[in-house]
């Protein structure tokens, strides 16, 4: 089975797309994926730091209900990372390069990482340079891209990978109008499992608070 | 007429055809020479043969790492570790073939997901009756509930994708109960993997492991690979250092050693004895005296050569010993035959006798040699025992053709004759002879007892510092890496050594050792085993599965989970078992750690496991408690076994060869009280030689057992001349011969106690000892007694 955190990936798209689009980009309607993409590469580009928050809703099979849960990201080139769930649980990580923290509130516990030691961690390293940087000799190695609306500009992601496509359908990328940043992410499980995400609040190119990028104490 | 007398008349008759016949040998030892191959490493200090401690020596040879090249990097604090880890991929990736085969700096183990996945299939021959009782134990609505909401915790999170098929087959996290069974194949125990590379605890070091063409013994091999190696290091960064550590670069420091040791002590014995003679003899026709030995030596070579396919350094050195033995007899036939001009064949018949006698005594001596388990004894047994063949039929037979005629060298007796009247005309001065060699010899009898036995072989070894140091960072880093006890099992089929293996893995569990044991044991099972476990597994589930199925519903409610969110769990618990075997394992990318803990053996099957070499374990794992097939090694406990056999072969060869030369003396004197006087410098020489080491701070180890034959061989030499001397009605110059040639051997062994090699200063400073007590003792204390006698 291939470790892709699709989540991590999307995210990096949003915080790539985010807010700090300059108007003057966004003037012509943007009509092929390879204007998009390089829309997106430009902002890439543009882009020393982000922060905002996420809405996430799973659909999965093991619940009886829909799970609903907050939390907020934090990005700053060219390699730190902060995701983190608020509620109804507190957990997340931060990354750094290659070396990282994850946590998880409910546990108490606190575990350090590397990427190259845990798959699913190197998986989001490299899907979030990937998708920063905006490599697409990178993103078109692993998925298919399909541009499925121009308004708003909806991406649909296929993977290549056959172990990868055994469970995951695709993801489903959703633009704001003014492709300012990324409005909804969804992923989309072979057996109907899925999860959506909603971003807001998002803040490009702004300093960070010092400590963004250590595990909160508890 | 006798037969030395009737040998010399008859060959000297015959000088020019000697003279052809001892240069013909000369060539044809000449030209063998050329092809003798040296073997400069220490293995000829190691044992062979079919004894407890050349098979406990051979299993050490399979321990890990100790074939395998081990190259331990380190950075300064200043440095990334991103720096550290390109700098050895890097220098991994330079490492040629076939110095170096299959480097590799950490694990290729498989997609980590597919391990669970397997464990998860083994589970229920993996889990022991403690893990069951575990589990047991966190069937309980506050566990199953806290289980429940991490669950949650990681399902909610980017990677809860990936873990939610985990979560429903293993919701009380067995998996990890067996993940533990896989801490037991670590042999580097203070190693983590990261990125699957070797990483220290710090993050400062990592390692690379290597094979390598390149036999350990094989020193110009070592020289090439340790010479590319450098080569390699000077390319790394600054602040990034690397070592390597295995036998190869102790084998070159040896062979070097050795190497300069062997030609510096030649060098120094044969510039000795040179002086010797100039400023002792000063009669050119003496000049032969001093070259026969060399052509003895030679001729010992060739013996040894033909034997040995290889031929020690460690015994090519010692040849400086045999010349400063085998020069005494030639000087006893030189110095009796300048007492007469016309009466030669005479005085050669009569010098023949204890010449004869003494060379046979030492010959005996070293003989016994021959009874070693240390191919490296044996072969100095050879070498001397030929040697002094050599050099006897030299010294009886051909050199009193070779240095002329003298014309009465009355110098020689007068001497004699005043050093005899000594004790006569200064009677206090016998007195105190005596008095000082009790003394001596009281003192290093109180000694003896505080006399230690060595059996380490890394001390016979020149063990550079810089290496010492390399080994113990390597140590500190990685913790016991290359000083682990070896546990074997073996048995003639594999269901039988797993059983074994079993049995001992809960030996070490019972007594809370296995801990630090490296042992397939957890996960490679017998048949026997799995059933068992697998009926254990089936009839806890029985009795718990009811109320596991309760727990997880109800708990998993209050957290939102569906009713049939764990039935995959449920389903696995009556799934056919998947036992973990080598394929298994090797599909992990575990086939290192196979290899290394299942040996080949040849007609049989074999495990290993591997315990930390403390004192306490190997002495609480003894083999009264192991199981049947089971063997357990160390190095610590070789040392002790060597130990041993070295302290049962001193005591055989002393007994052996003490045997053999008191009955030698017996049939040359047939007088006891001439029996004990022969007796006298050897048993001083001895006692004084290991007194000596006691004070010196020496211990008694492999070659100073071939030292206390060869004083016991030349102090009997010397008690056999100087007895001879005092009943002798004709003056055969011994007490100037014995003089002479106890300082000829006193310059060969102290060029021996200049060398560094441990091997060589032991043997020479210990003989250094022995025969400066055995011929002041002949030169003396003999006399001293014989005057007391007369």
């Amino acid at each position: 089975m291939k470790n892709t955190p699709f989540v991590i990936v999307l995210l990096a798209l949003v915080f790539v797309l985010g807010t700090g689009l300059e108007p003057s980009v966004a003037t012509e309607p943007v009509r092929t994926l390879p204007e998009v993409l390089s829309a997106l590469q430009q902002q890439a580009a543009r882009t020393r730091s982000l922060q905002g928050r996420f809405v996430q809703e799973k659909i999965l099979a093991m619940f009886d209900q829909t799970l609903r849960s907050e939390g907020a990201l934090y990005y700053q080139a060219p390699d730190r990372l902060r995701w983190e769930l608020l509620q109804p649980v507190a957990s997340g990580f931060v990354v750094e390069g290659d070396r990282g923290v994850r946590w998880n509130s409910v546990s108490g516990e606190k575990e350090a990482f590397s990427t190259p030691d845990d798959p699913v961690m190197s998986e989001v390293a490299g899907q979030l340079l990937a998708w920063t940087r905006m490599d697409m000799d990178w993103l078109e190695q692993r998925y298919r891209l399909e541009l499925v609306k121009s308004s708003p500009v909806t991406l649909y992601l296929y993977p290549r990978d056959t172990a990868e496509a055994d469970f995951l359908a695709g993801i489903k990328v959703v633009f704001a109008p003014q492709l300012d940043y990324v409005a909804e992410v969804v992923m989309e499980e072979q057996q109907g499992d899925r999860t959506r995400l909603q971003f807001v609040e998002i803040i490009r190119n702004q300093p960070l608070v010092d400590g963004t990028f250590r595990p909160p104490v508890f | 007429m006798p037969l030395f007398s009737r040998c010399y008349d008859a060959l000297h008759r015959q000088r020019g055809l000697v003279l052809v016949v001892l240069l013909l040998v000369l060539a044809v030892c000449g030209w063998r020479l050329q092809r003798i191959s040296i073997e400069d490493s220490i293995i000829a200090l190691l044992p062979d043969g079919k004894t407890q401690v050349a098979a406990d020596f051979e299993l050490l040879q399979q321990a890990p790492f100790a074939r395998k090249v081990v190259i331990h990097l380190q950075a300064d604090t200043s440095r990334q570790a991103g720096e550290l880890a390109a700098a050895t991929e890097t220098l991994r990736a330079s490492l040629p073939e076939p110095l170096f085969r299959h480097a590799q700096s950490g694990v290729t183990m498989t997609d980590p997901q597919r391990v669970i996945g397997d464990l998860l299939q083994a589970l229920p021959l993996l889990l022991d009756a403690a893990d069951l009782q575990t589990i047991a134990e966190g069937l309980t609505p506050e566990a199953v509930s806290g289980l429940l909401r991490q669950h949650l915790a990681a399902l909610q999170q980017p990677q809860g994708m990936l873990v939610k098929e985990l979560i429903r087959r293993d919701p009380f996290d067995l998996h990890r109960l067996a993940l533990a069974k896989l801490r037991a194949l670590n042999p580097l125990p203070q190693m983590r993997l990261e990125g699957q590379k070797f990483v220290s605890t710090d993050g400062l070091s990592r390692l690379i492991l290597a094979d390598t063409d390149i036999a350990i013994t094989d020193a110009e091999g070592s020289r090439r690979l340790l010479a590319v190696f450098a080569d390699l290091t000077r390319q790394l960064p600054e602040g990034i250092r690397a070592e390597l550590i295995s036998g190869h670069a102790y084998t070159l420091a040896n062979t070097d050693r050795i190497m300069a040791d062997m030609h510096k002590v030649l060098l120094l014995s044969a510039a000795g004895l040179m002086l010797l003679f100039v400023v002792m003899i000063r009669r050119l026709r003496a000049l032969p005296v001093f070259v026969l030995p060399f052509f003895s030596m030679l001729i010992a070579l060739v013996v040894t050569s033909l034997w040995f396919d290889q031929v020690s350094g460690i015994t090519i050195g010692f040849g400086a010993v045999l010349l400063g033995i085998t020069i005494d007899f030639g000087l006893h036939v030189y110095l009796a035959l300048q007492q007469s001009q016309q009466r030669q064949g005479e005085l050669l018949q009569l010098v023949a006798r204890p010449v004869l006698f003494g060379g046979l005594t030492t010959l005996a001596a070293f003989l016994v040699l021959l009874a070693s388990d240390l191919p490296g004894q044996r072969q100095i047994g050879l070498f001397a025992g030929s040697g002094i063949v050599a050099a006897l039929l030299l010294a009886l037979l051909v050199l009193p053709h070779c240095i002329g005629r003298a014309a009465g060298d009355k110098n020689y007796a007068t001497a004699v004759r005043e050093t005899m009247s000594l004790y006569q005309r200064f009677p206090r001065a016998r007195q105190t002879v005596l008095l000082l060699w009790l003394g001596i010899v009281g003192a290093s009898l109180l000694l003896l007892p505080q006399l230690t036995l060595s059996g380490e072989l890394r001390k016979l070894g020149y063990l550079p510092a810089e290496l010492l140091a390399a080994e113990q960072r390597l140590s500190h880093v990685w913790g016991e890496v290359r000083g682990k006890a070896l546990i074997f099992v073996a048995a003639d089929d594999e269901q039988t050594a797993l059983q074994r293996n079993e049995q001992l893995w809960a030996l070490l569990t019972d007594r809370d050792l296995e801990g630090d044991a490296v042992s397939l044991a957890p996960l490679l099972l017998s048949q026997a085993k799995q059933q068992q476990r697998l009926a254990d597994w089936r009839a806890f589930w029985a009795e718990h599965r009811e109320s596991a199925e309760h727990l997880l519903i109800r708990q998993g409610a209050e957290y939102g989970f569906s009713a049939q969110a764990f039935t995959p769990f449920f389903a696995g618990l009556d799934a056919r078992p998947q036992p973990v075997d080598a394929a298994v394992l090797a599909r992990w990318g575990l086939t290192g750690v196979v290899e290394m803990l299942k040996p080949p053996r040849p007609g049989s099957y074999q495990l290993m496991t591997l315990v930390p070499d403390r004192p306490e374990v190997v002495d609480e794992l003894t083999v009264a408690t192991l199981p049947e097939g089971v063997t357990l090694v160390s190095q610590s406990r070789f040392g002790q076994r060597l130990g041993a056999a070295i302290a049962a072969d001193f005591y055989r060869f002393l007994t052996l060869a003490a045997v053999v030369v008191v009955g030698f003396l017996g049939v040359l004197f047939r007088r006891v009280q001439d029996v004990l006087l022969a007796l006298l410098p050897a048993t001083t020489g001895l006692v004084v030689m290991l007194g000596g080491m006691v004070v010196l701070g020496l211990e008694l180890n492999l070659f100073n057992v071939v030292a206390s034959l060869l004083v016991m061989g030349l102090g009997v030499d010397y008690g056999i001349f100087m007895v001879c001397h005092g009943q002798g009605r004709e003056d055969l110059a011994s007490r100037r011969a014995v003089l002479i040639s106890g300082v000829s051997t006193l310059i060969g062994f102290g060029a021996l106690a200049l060398a560094s090699h441990p091997a060589l200063f032991s043997i020479g400073v210990t003989l250094l000892l022995g025969i400066s007590a055995a011929m002041p003792t002949a030169l003396l204390v003999v006399p001293a007694w014989q005057q007391g006698r007369s």
